[in-house]
């Protein structure tokens, strides 16, 4: 199963959702999409989950374009909505079992699919318990188990992370990675973009509608290197040296932005790793008794920070 | 439309063949798993029973009371029995299931219901299932009381099941109703308003149906079961309420399909196929009385639908989805012919001209060869005939007219709005021109009745209100002046859409 999103844009009326979006992920890929709010995540995810329908451009799965054929595609994508629709009178067990009915599983397979995912999500010490009386993180469990009742191929998870405790979130992990296992493709919004780094092969960073950064984690942290910061601590008694210091980066190659930061020297390192590896060298052999010479690590907050912009439309 | 034939025959083979996995339709068991938890439906049902109850206990009372017997006793009984089911059933179960599907289509941004692969159809037929079940919960916790009458004099079994059989279809219908009210995109005010006036009308026809079931019952309804008349009447009723519920339900289809689908071509059609095989029963009646004007029944019947469809046609969107050029034929006579029956404005316009057209000139036919060979039937005069003719044909006109105006002022002066303002301004416009004038002559305080009764061009409802028949020529002549010069400013766009009524695969190639 590949996913392809190709040329995506939907427009509200005047407000531009999303504006040219492409992007692609594969069957066993858990795919992270990160946006500030009002980015358009949610309104791509419904496109791709055949529920609104793009203005511009098209998704594919393994070759079926939600477009002109969402009857067919609609089987092959479950989604997660950030919110589960309050329906009355119904318990969980029959929710379920009614999502089941609605895409087709008959008899027998429809009994053992519907036990089968609620023990997979753990709901089944919840099945006869009415939706409307569910705290979050079941709904959120529920949810999950509606989409995958019909073993689709694709899955959406829009924000499924927020509000659930941490416990549930480490569960919520695992059960996306043993997801990934059964050769899914999975696509996953969420703010809280520390938790997607462990588990996504790639990432997608949009703003206002528009894609900022896409690949792999390893390639958006290379790809943001111009921004990665380094830190210079000069040995204690020494820090008189510290204009002089700043004056010698400002002439090194790349190196910008030299600060003092409480008696700290940082500067945004715009070239690889042994280019700081030169610098350091430059600066020792120019007698600076250096102390430390420490690289910050980027995560993906660090690029989630340093790509978007947070203007909200 | 033999792929759909064939599809359907595929179909029904399919069904055949796995007959012993057939399954309910899914949105009925899970209604009516909902139903028996609703508090609604147990309390209504509890109330139901008690008032059966306490009914049958006061008139038994009563009776033993009384002195002299009560021949009739059974039929007042069951006249009681069947007033409080209609109460329960008319008035609750529509109510309930209306409100059901609202709820849902309000949630429906984020209710994955509409999006499973449960197709349009399906859920709302689903819907009216259910409501047909709770209404045979209803009629069966009724029987045993209703069984009981029968035990007296008065009441004939076959009445019974009559005024039954028939109380429940129309239930029925009152369910597609209240389905359709509930699908409609308008906000939860406006439903709630709408549901009131469903109420009211399900009130009113109640009164209605139990003054003619018990003025029935009165004259022997069994006897009448005898004559033939007593069943072409309920026939002709049992098949106009069928077709009217088919209508609502059409729509409701419809109205739950996804605005990418091809939604315009299942209403189309129905009405294009009710026109027909009306004109045709209408053309049977009028052979069969030997009365040719009769066929202004199914002339006026049409007309008033055209109008209802012209508002709602102009109101839809132009562009057409990859999903629907899918699958416009490729050929251009063919394209030409189910150009009609495909979304947009431009095809509904051509699809209500030329419903409109046919049925004037089979209406004008009729009334010409009616006339020579039933002459002595004929009962019009020249003079009828051509008000007649003028009137119908200067409304369609005029409202063409208004619609392809307002379709106008919506591309050039609110292009980004949603098309559904051109609806909105079809009725402003009339209305403005109907009783803008008189607005404007009572603030100079010179409304009189001649005023209004004077011709005023350009008003459609002036039309009914003069009778000179030069100065009905003279709104034919306005209609058509101002239908021709809005045709002329629209047709580019006309053929704009025309032009992009084509199958996917040939304009990507040419891109
Ligand atoms: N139904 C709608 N009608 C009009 N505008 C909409 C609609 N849905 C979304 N939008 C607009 O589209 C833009 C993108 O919204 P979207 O919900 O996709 O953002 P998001 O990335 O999911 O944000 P969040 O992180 O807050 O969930 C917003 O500007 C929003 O106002
Ligand atoms: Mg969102």
């Amino acid at each position: 199963m590949k996913v392809q999103v190709k040329n995506l844009r939907k427009e509200f009326g005047k407000t531009v959702a999303v504006d040219d979006i492409s992007f692609s992920f594969d069957a066993g890929h858990i795919f992270g999409f990160v946006g500030p709010n009002g980015a358009g995540k949610t309104t791509t995810m419904r496109i791709i989950s055949t529920i609104e329908e793009a203005t511009q451009g098209d998704v594919l799965l393994n070759g079926i374009s939600v477009c002109e054929e969402p009857e067919l595609a609609r089987r092959a994508v479950g989604y997660v909505p950030d919110t589960l629709p309050a329906h009355a009178d119904i318990t969980v067990h029959e929710y379920l079992d009614f999502y089941a009915r609605a895409y087709g599983l008959r008899g027998k397979k429809r009994k053992q699919a519907v036990e089968a995912i609620e023990e997979f999500t753990n709901v089944a010490g919840i099945r006869e318990k009415h939706l409307k009386a569910l705290s979050k993180g079941m709904k959120q469990r529920v949810s999950l188990g509606r989409a995958l009742v019909y073993d689709p191929d694709v899955l959406v998870l829009d924000e499924p992370a927020a509000g659930l405790d941490p416990r549930a979130r480490v569960e919520l992990r695992e059960l996306l990675l043993l997801l990934a296992e059964r050769k899914k493709a999975i696509l996953i919004s969420s703010h809280i973009l520390t938790e997607l780094t462990e588990i996504c092969n790639g990432v997608v960073i949009i703003e206002r509608g528009k894609i900022l950064e896409t690949g792999t984690i390893e390639d958006v942290i290379k790809k943001s290197k111009p921004r990665r910061i380094v830190a210079i601590r000069l040995l204690e008694g020494n820090y008189h040296q510290n204009p002089q210091l700043l004056k010698e980066l400002l002439q090194t190659p790349f190196v910008e932005n030299a600060r003092d930061v409480a008696n700290e020297i940082h500067f945004d390192l715009t070239g690889d790793e042994s280019a700081a590896c030169d610098i350091l060298g430059g600066l020792i052999a120019k007698k600076y008794k250096i102390i430390e010479f420490r690289q910050t690590k980027a995560n993906l907050e660090d690029i989630f920070m340093n790509v978007t912009k947070g203007g909200v439309q | 439309m033999a792929d759909s034939t064939s599809s359907i025959l595929a179909r029904c083979k399919s069904h055949c063949v796995n007959w012993r996995e057939w399954e309910f339709n899914p949105i009925v068991i899970k209604e009516l798993r909902q139903a028996v938890r609703s508090w609604a439906v147990t309390g209504m049902l509890m109330l139901f029973l008690t008032v059966l109850l306490i009914t049958s206990l006061a008139l038994l009372v009563g009776q033993s009371v009384r002195v002299n017997e009560d021949v009739q006793l059974g039929v007042s009984m069951f006249q009681a029995f069947v007033i409080i089911l209609a109460g329960a059933s008319m008035m609750f179960i529509p109510l309930y299931i209306g409100i059901r599907v609202a709820a849902e289509r309000v949630e429906s941004s984020h209710d994955l219901l509409y999006v499973s692969t449960l197709t349009p159809g399906r859920i709302i037929r689903g819907k009216l299932y259910c409501g047909a079940y709770m209404a045979l919960l209803f009629f069966s916790a009724c029987m045993p009381f209703m069984a009981f009458t029968n035990l007296m004099r008065g009441v004939d079994l076959p009445s019974v099941f009559f005024i039954l059989l028939f109380l429940f279809l129309v239930v029925c219908a009152a369910n597609q109703i209240a389905i359709f009210l509930a699908c409609l995109p308008l906000s939860r005010p406006f439903k709630i308003l709408l549901a009131l006036g469903g109420l009211f009308l399900s009130f009113w026809l109640m009164g209605e149906l139990i003054a003619s079931a018990s003025g029935m019952m009165g004259l022997g309804l069994g006897s009448m079961m005898a004559s033939r008349n007593f069943w072409i009447a309920a026939l002709t009723v049992l098949v106009a309420g069928l077709i009217v519920t088919g209508l609502f339900h059409v729509l409701s289809v419809a109205l739950i399909s996804p605005p990418s689908a091809n939604r315009a071509r299942l209403p189309r059609l129905y009405i294009t196929i009710i026109w027909l095989l009306g004109g045709l029963l209408n053309v049977a009646w009028v052979i069969r009385v030997e009365d040719p004007t009769l066929i202004m029944v199914w002339t006026m019947a049409t007309l008033i639908i055209l109008i209802f469809a012209l508002l709602v046609v102009i109101s839809n969107a132009d562009d057409l989805g990859k999903r629907v050029r899918r699958d416009i034929p490729a050929n251009r006579l063919k394209r030409l012919l189910v150009f009609p029956y495909y979304n947009g404005a431009a095809s509904g316009l051509v699809w209500v001209s030329g419903m409109a057209a046919s049925t004037f000139i089979f209406a004008q036919l009729v009334l010409t060869f009616g006339g020579t060979w039933y002459p002595t039937h004929y009962g019009m005069r020249g003079a009828d005939r051509e008000e007649f003719t003028l009137c119908t044909a200067t409304t369609i006109i005029y409202a063409l007219a208004y619609a392809l105006t307002a379709r106008f002022i919506h591309r050039k002066f609110f292009p980004k709005r949603p098309p559904q303002i051109a609806g909105l301004l079809t009725i402003l416009l009339i209305s403005l021109v109907a009783i803008g004038p008189g607005i404007v002559l009572f603030f100079l305080n010179q409304l009189s009745w001649k005023s209004i009764d004077g011709l005023q061009l350009g008003n459609i409802f002036n039309i009914y209100s003069i009778h000179e028949p030069s100065q009905q020529w003279s709104h034919l002549y306005v209609a058509v002046g101002w239908l021709g010069l809005m045709l002329a400013i629209n047709a580019g766009w006309f053929l704009k859409q025309w032009r992009n009524f084509q199958p996917l695969r040939s304009s990507a190639s040419e891109d």
